[in-house]
């Protein structure tokens, strides 16, 4: 049998804004509210939270506190217990103080998000935020989470956050779709210290992320090379892991491209010199993604397919150029001309 | 055991930790219930909260429903079989009691976590019922303390924080509440119970009762409770002077002794027709409540004393009762003269009022009556020798005083003459009012207390349960009432003697007292003033006290009203300090960055896109680009550029305020794009 959490109120589902649910009209008109709302932020991917950005409400609990004060003075007074309302009133001070330190745990502080990492649709992207403490007091129970206009169950990161100091936390995004986007609000919220108030700030990130398109799951071998001018003739490109040339090793070899059975055989020969596969040289004709001649039956099967090629020569650190609608990028390779190819398939 | 050792080196896991821990504090707030709640109710308590703690440290499941509705039903049975209601006060203690014990068997979501820290309050409070001392008060600060320790603990979700800091953070919330508190209780006005109050909030008090039945008061001289406290102006009167009257007794029916019922009507009934003789004397009464009307003042008080809620008048036999019963702690000034003359100097109809007895009771006691009358004569001239011989025999006819005399049967005046010859004040004055009657001579039976002793530490002169009393009065022609305390008689060392005898206490208390009775008497002084103040200071704050307070501050004559406007004050004069700080607070940013920051928003709301790293530059940079080569743009390069030279650049140039000029004039507003 599962074991009980035993103090299960620190779920995450105290990050539901209270009195939400998902449906029905007072949803939908809240939603439109929250979005108009969102839409009023400015852009930034660098948030000092002061109190004009700093939001606070009682949370349900906090409403049932308010309950019991009264209940408690409405107690004394019948029973004319002057204790009672001592007790009532250092309760009723002490929520007071926690509502003070529950919006002090946010404000001073400020948010700064790191550009993120271009990703593929379909995967989380990773959204690292630093939040940087200058004041004396420690900050605890800080969550961050992204809000989707229409998930109000975000999934929570919390983090504590040492007197003058900072902390990071990562918090993932999910996109489905390639291209450029806006990045979604986030939100910083606190129930800290006595979970009667819900403190919060929503953020509008100024970066963008760029979605790659899906790569395709099984894509089929990379299609053959196109004859090079001055290689008449040969035309195979070969999967077999076989090779033509070797050359030297240079600084900057990746590993993959070291014969390791030379290697072997030089460091048994007392030898310490290692030699690489000399693709360039192996490569007699030369490979063109082709948007037109790829196979593929809809466009964006057709990017993904391409993408898939593009990740699989890369790593073969093969030499290839890409053919796009309205655009082709001449063959080479590496990272960056990966990065370009990647992008113009985002944005095609 | 294996657990209690990891719960002190810290390695048990965060949430049973957690979960021990507001079980300890549940645990303290029931254990102080124990004493006000039924034995099962405690013991169930105990057992549902060590179930939960076995259950937390062996990770075990909750208890499924059945078993909480289970006990749910057996709690309510038990209450009704024990309270027979599941209303009023002591019920609601008791249910409150086990279902924060059985809520502790469901704390599964946030919510329900919150509800036992909510029904722990109500518990506490329910405490207050019982006890308002200074260490009641320091239990509940400690269980308070406690629930918001678990409360902030509870909010700190990362990691495995130690309880001591949460401990620290609940501790300052709780100081800083502190003057919240003080202010509140201070100006919050107090208003009379909203509606009334139930009636068992006046059931088991000790204190006087407004009749007597034999036996009564024996259970309150063994009672050690303080049942007023007195701060005389002057110099303390002698001790055997000290009567405080209280409810007097007219009206017996051979068991029973009543206030009087008289057959007469209003207009024919005797009146109080106090006379004051000499020096009156001033105090300052602070009664505990009695939740009776009755104001049991020093023998005689002429003038009504001013009461901080309801007024007080006298009855005809000179008793002091309230509009309102004292529910509380009531403090008032009270100004009586020692030596006194009261009730009518003339024989009147209504004193067949005081010589009336039940027929068919005390046989042998009207045959004394009898023989006695035989002996002096008859005849209200003869009527303060016959009190004399009555008296003489008490002294001389072997009576003794005892707080333990035994059950008496029917006739109780007849066994005490001449059977047991043993009693305390209530037989002996039960008695001798008794013989009284039988010759004719009008008397009563008063109850109060007699003496007190001293309070060395703060000097209030304290009067205990155990000094409650009760004395005869005999009307005498050309005198009118005239005290006779019988009991002075048997035993005159019950009167002006600080020996008293004193119920058996319990074994370590005699001990100690036996061992060293000056440090015993001593402690027990140091801490009832200690008491005293607490009393003083916190439970007898009335609306009086309120009233007095706006009174030194400059109110004319203030009410209710004013309290609140005084407290609207405080916190509207919090509210704007408030504001003032935080404005404050924003003014302490660079004046420099709040210039730049102007100027970025400036641009974005004249359509720059989000700049993501403001420096002046990289503003100007981005003008440029968005509006291109216009004067409105150069303009505004120009003075970013200048912002810039004067933060960062060795020659400043323009001045702050130069700039901010400069600001203002530069043509934000205008459109036209080439």
């Amino acid at each position: 049998m599962k074991l009980t959490a035993h103090l299960p109120w620190r779920q995450r589902s105290e990050g539901a804004v209270p009195g939400v649910s998902s449906g029905g009209p007072l949803t939908q008109g809240r939603r439109a509210l929250r979005r108009w709302f969102h839409s009023r932020l400015p852009r930034t991917d660098t948030l000092a939270l002061t109190h004009r950005n700093v939001y606070i409400l009682p949370t349900r609990p906090g409403w049932m506190l308010g309950l019991t004060l009264l209940l408690l003075l409405v107690a004394s007074i019948n029973y004319q217990l002057n204790l009672g309302y001592l007790l009532t009133f250092l309760l009723a001070g002490s929520a007071v103080v926690g509502m003070h330190i529950c919006h002090g745990n946010l404000r001073g502080l400020s948010l700064h998000l790191t550009p993120p990492a271009p990703v593929h649709a379909g995967d989380a992207a990773r959204l690292d935020i630093r939040l940087a403490n200058t004041s004396r007091q420690a900050r605890y129970g800080i969550a961050l989470a992204v809000t989707d206009i229409g998930d109000d169950t975000a999934h929570l990161t919390w983090t504590d956050v040492p007197a003058q100091s900072g902390a990071e936390v990562h918090t993932a995004w999910q996109v489905t779709r390639r291209g450029w986007h806006d990045l979604p609000a986030l939100s910083a919220s606190t129930l800290f210290p006595l979970g009667t108030f819900r403190v919060w700030t929503v953020w509008r990130p100024a970066s963008r992320l760029l979605a790659y398109p899906k790569a395709e799951l099984h894509p089929p071998p990379l299609p053959a090379g196109e004859p090079q001018p001055g290689h008449a003739g040969a035309s195979v490109v070969r999967s077999s892991g076989e090779f033509d040339g070797v050359r030297a090793y240079r600084r900057g070899d990746p590993l993959r491209s070291v014969v390791w059975k030379k290697a072997a055989q030089s460091f048994a020969a007392g030898r310490d010199d290692l030699v690489s596969r000399d693709a360039s040289s192996s490569q007699r004709s030369l490979l063109w993604l082709d948007y037109a001649t790829c196979g593929a039956p809809d466009p964006e099967s057709r990017l993904s397919r391409l993408t898939a090629w593009v990740l699989q020569a890369d790593r073969l650190d093969l030499v290839f150029g890409l053919r796009l609608p309205g655009r082709e990028i001449p063959p080479d390779s590496g990272p960056s001309h990966r990065a370009r190819c990647l992008e113009a398939l985002a944005l095609c | 055991m294996l657990n209690l050792a990891a719960w002190r080196s810290g390695s048990l896991p965060r949430d049973t930790r957690d979960t021990l821990f507001l079980l300890a504090v549940v645990g303290w707030v029931l254990l102080m219930q124990v004493g006000h709640i039924p034995v099962w109710c405690a013991a169930m308590a105990v057992a549902v909260l060590g179930w939960r703690a076995h259950i937390t440290l062996q990770g075990r499941p909750l208890p499924a429903w059945p078993w909480r509705l289970t006990l749910l039903a057996i709690t309510l049975a038990a209450t009704w079989m024990t309270h027979r209601t599941l209303l009023g006060r002591d019920a609601g203690v008791t249910l409150i009691v086990v279902l924060l014990a059985l809520k502790t068997l469901e704390m599964r979501a946030r919510r329900d976590a919150f509800v036992v820290f909510f029904l722990a309050f109500f518990t506490l409070l329910t405490h207050f019922f019982y006890s308002q001392s200074l260490l009641t008060a320091a239990g509940i600060l400690l269980a308070l303390l406690g629930l918001l320790t678990a409360l902030v603990n509870a909010h700190m979700p990362v990691g495995h924080p130690p309880l001591r800091q949460s401990a620290w953070i609940a501790g300052r919330m709780a100081l800083l509440g502190a003057p919240v508190m003080l202010v509140l209780f201070m100006l919050f006005p107090r208003m009379a119970p909203l509606w009334g109050t139930p009636s068992d909030a006046m059931t088991g008090r000790t204190g006087l009762s407004g009749e007597m039945q034999v036996g009564q008061v024996a259970r309150l001289a063994a009672d050690d409770g303080i049942a007023m406290r007195v701060r005389f102006d002057g110099e303390i009167p002698p001790m055997r002077d000290l009567y405080f009257r209280g409810p007097v007794l007219s009206d017996f029916d051979g068991v029973r002794w009543r206030p009087l019922r008289s057959g007469f009507p209003a207009s024919m009934e005797i009146q109080a027709e106090l006379q004051p003789l000499g020096q009156p004397v001033d105090y300052e009464i602070t009664m505990e409540p009695s939740f009776q009307p009755w104001l049991v003042m020093l023998e005689a008080a002429v003038e009504p004393p001013e009461l901080p809620r309801g007024r007080a008048f006298m009855t005809p036999d000179l008793q002091w009762m309230s509009t309102r019963p004292v529910t509380d702690l009531m403090r008032f000034r009270g100004r009586s003269h020692l030596a006194f003359r009261h009730g009518p100097r003339q024989s009147t109809v209504a004193l067949q009022d005081f010589t009336e007895l039940p027929g068919g009771f005390n046989p042998r006691t009207l045959a004394l009556a009898q023989s006695l009358r035989q002996q002096y004569g008859a005849g209200p001239a003869v009527a303060p020798r016959l009190v004399e011989a009555a008296l003489e025999r008490l002294r001389t006819g072997g009576y003794t005083y005892t707080l333990d005399p035994g059950v008496y049967g029917r006739d109780t005046a007849d066994e005490f003459w001449f059977d047991r010859k043993e009693g305390f004040c209530e037989h002996i004055a039960s008695s001798f009012v008794i013989l009284m009657r039988a010759m004719d001579i009008p008397a009563r039976v008063v109850t109060g207390y007699q003496g007190g002793e001293l309070n060395a530490m703060d000097n209030y002169w304290v009067v205990r349960q155990r000094d409650a009393h009760a004395w005869a009065e005999v009307w005498l022609a050309g005198e009118g009432w005239v005290r006779v305390d019988p009991t002075g008689a048997v035993m005159p060392t019950r009167l002006g003697s600080l020996t008293r005898l004193a119920a058996p206490e319990g074994l370590l208390a005699d001990t100690f007292r036996n061992l060293n009775p000056t440090l015993a008497r001593q402690l027990r002084d140091a801490w009832e003033a200690i008491n005293n103040r607490w009393n003083q200071w916190v439970l007898n704050y009335t609306q009086g006290r309120q009233l007095d307070l706006l009174r030194h501050l400059g109110f004319d004559s203030p009410s209710w009203r004013d309290l609140l406007l005084a407290l609207a004050l405080v916190v509207g004069t919090a509210g704007l300090a408030g504001a003032l700080w935080m404005l404050w607070e924003r003014q302490q940013h660079d004046p420099w960055l709040r210039l730049l920051d102007r100027a970025r928003r400036q641009l974005e709301q004249q359509g720059l896109p989000a700049v993501t790293r403001p420096t002046p530059r990289e503003l100007a940079r981005q003008t440029q680009q968005h509006w291109g080569d216009t004067a409105r743009a150069r303009a505004i390069r120009d003075w970013l550029l200048r912002l810039e030279a004067q933060r960062y650049s060795a020659a400043p140039g323009a001045s702050l305020a130069t700039l901010r000029r400069e600001f203002r004039q530069i043509p934000w507003t205008q459109t036209t794009k080439t």
